[in-house]
């Protein structure tokens, strides 16, 4: 478990690292383009590169901040009290007791989908979030399975990992965009350029323009390596550990597998969820290689097979409970 | 010559400095989980206060529709004074199972008055008791499983010569001893 928070701590460094980098690049290469424009001895490139690097470390220390609440917000989640679910806030106070962590802010989607998430950049700072359709679905042994592998990830810090990577990961496409689109409309007029030292920029300037045609791909990757397939397993053991009862996250799994859309998801959140707010997972082997939860299926069956079958669910159990919704 | 006679020196130092660092990690190990254990007893407590503070609000609702359920409302008093008196894990442990115990009959005597189990002050009253008394089993959960950790690291070796050296003694288990204590007060509106 050591290990694993060590491991996150690296990643987050290196994304923080990688984001810098890019962005001061940017600045560089923004410098660059004013002093092929004002003359190459104005000394642009430097004095904008370190702009850059300024606004790079104030925007990662920000996202450090505030990546939990810029999430929340993406998503449109709303902190409840415990007046409003005595149930729901009774099971975290619990279930963070007997994961040893401070109480998390409890967060509600209204969604009809069932999912649920965790983020914060600490456990002391950390906010477990369920959809609507998730409370009202599940049966209490079934939800607490559910909180304890969101305590598991607050645990694990694999929360602080996946929000910098949101919203440092998520300014890196949008700038992205903004070069790539200016280098496909500014190109023309750059081209018809008669200075030599115009031959050398455009040069430049197709190299960052097809660096960033294979960045794109390259971030979704880096995405889907930093938050490995690997910790959704593990999250899922000890949050069975928390609540000595595997069979209640795997009853709720196999839930949630029927119906956990959530609409106001995207591809930038997508790996934070605890189940593909996107529904039911292709089968197919090639996008299984890009998938950023493993099979529900595969889950299910390693908690059923931790909780020796006792009080596993059957289908037609599941469905009966399901009855109600939709 | 001269490194003839240092190359032994020089071991010894390394091997004395690297003992020393070991002793040292395993000395910090023992203390951090002798820390959590306390940390973990007074999230217990926490949890035992709150439910202390609830109870005399409970029997003072229940006495204004059965007043006549005397005996069972004084054995919870009783129960509850006795855990506010507790000082030992194992006296709070049998105090709080002895609370547990008397509130399940209070809550089964319940049962027979109607309009008791209809009154909303009485309905949010065991709502918060029942959720309670779900943290405090897993305040216990995680209070011995530090136990646990703890009693294992200082009676196995390395551990077992700091625990005499420094005097670590084992911890007690906040125990369930009474057999209907085991199962969580579950109560039907």
């Amino acid at each position: 478990m050591f290990e694993n928070i060590a491991s996150n701590r690296r990643k987050t460094v290196l994304i923080i690292i990688l984001f810098i980098a890019f962005i001061t690049a940017f600045g560089f290469a923004i410098g660059y383009y004013l002093d092929y424009r004002f003359g190459i001895s104005s000394g642009y490139s430097i004095i904008v590169m370190i702009f850059a690097f300024i606004l790079a470390v104030i925007l990662s220390f920000g996202s450090y901040y505030y990546s939990d609440k810029i999430v929340l917000q993406i998503t449109g989640a709303r902190q409840v009290s415990k007046e409003e679910q005595p149930r729901l806030y009774y099971m975290v106070e619990g279930l963070s007791m007997a994961a040893g962590l401070p109480m998390p802010k409890i967060y509600v989607l209204e969604e009809p989908g069932m999912n649920a998430f965790a983020t914060g950049r600490n456990p002391s700072n950390s906010v477990v979030a369920l959809t609507r359709g998730l409370i009202n679905n599940l049966d209490d042994n079934e939800l607490k399975g559910v909180i304890a592998h969101e305590l598991s990830h607050i645990k694990n810090y694999d929360i602080l990992l996946g929000a910098i990577i949101i919203v440092l990961v998520g300014m890196v496409t949008i700038i992205s965009n903004i070069i790539f689109r200016s280098f496909i409309f500014g190109g023309g007029r750059r081209s018809s350029s008669k200075s030599t030292g115009g031959g050398i920029f455009n040069i430049i300037f197709l190299v960052i323009g097809l660096a960033l045609i294979i960045l794109s791909p390259i971030i979704a990757m880096i995405i889907r390596l930093a938050v490995s397939r690997q910790r959704e397993y593990l999250a899922d053991s000890n949050g069975a550990l928390i609540t000595r009862y595997p069979a209640g996250l795997a009853n709720a799994l196999k839930k949630i597998n029927i119906y956990s859309e959530v609409k106001k998801a995207n591809n930038a959140t997508e790996h934070m969820f605890i189940a593909s707010p996107f529904g039911k997972e292709t089968k197919s082997f090639f996008s299984g290689l890009f998938n950023t939860h493993p099979p529900v299926s595969e889950r299910i069956k390693r908690l059923e097979h931790m909780s020796l079958q006792i009080g596993i669910k059957s289908d037609e159990e599941i469905m009966a409970d399901m009855r109600h919704i939709k | 010559m001269l490194a003839a006679i240092l190359a032994p020196i020089i071991i010894v130092v390394v091997i004395i400095v690297i003992l020393l660092i070991a002793a040292i990690a395993i000395y910090n190990g023992i203390i951090s989980l002798r820390n959590r254990i306390d940390n973990a007893w007074s999230q217990i407590d926490v949890q035992l206060r709150k439910r202390y503070d609830l109870i005399p609000n409970l029997v003072e609702t229940v006495k204004g529709y059965a007043a006549h359920e005397k005996e069972t409302l004084e054995k919870v008093i009783k129960a509850r004074n006795m855990g506010i008196d507790a000082t030992t894990v194992e006296d709070q442990s049998k105090a709080e199972n002895m609370i547990t115990g008397t509130l399940k009959s209070l809550f089964a005597v319940s049962e027979q008055y109607p309009d008791l189990k209809a009154d909303q002050h009485f309905t949010r009253l065991m709502e918060e008791l029942n959720g309670i008394e779900g943290n405090i089993a897993f305040a216990r959960q995680f209070y011995n499983d530090s136990v646990l950790q703890y009693n294992t690291k200082i009676q196995t070796f390395p551990g077992n010569i700091f625990a005499g050296r420094f005097g670590f003694t084992p911890r007690q288990y906040f125990e369930i001893e009474e057999p209907q204590a085991k199962e969580p007060v579950k109560v039907q509106f």
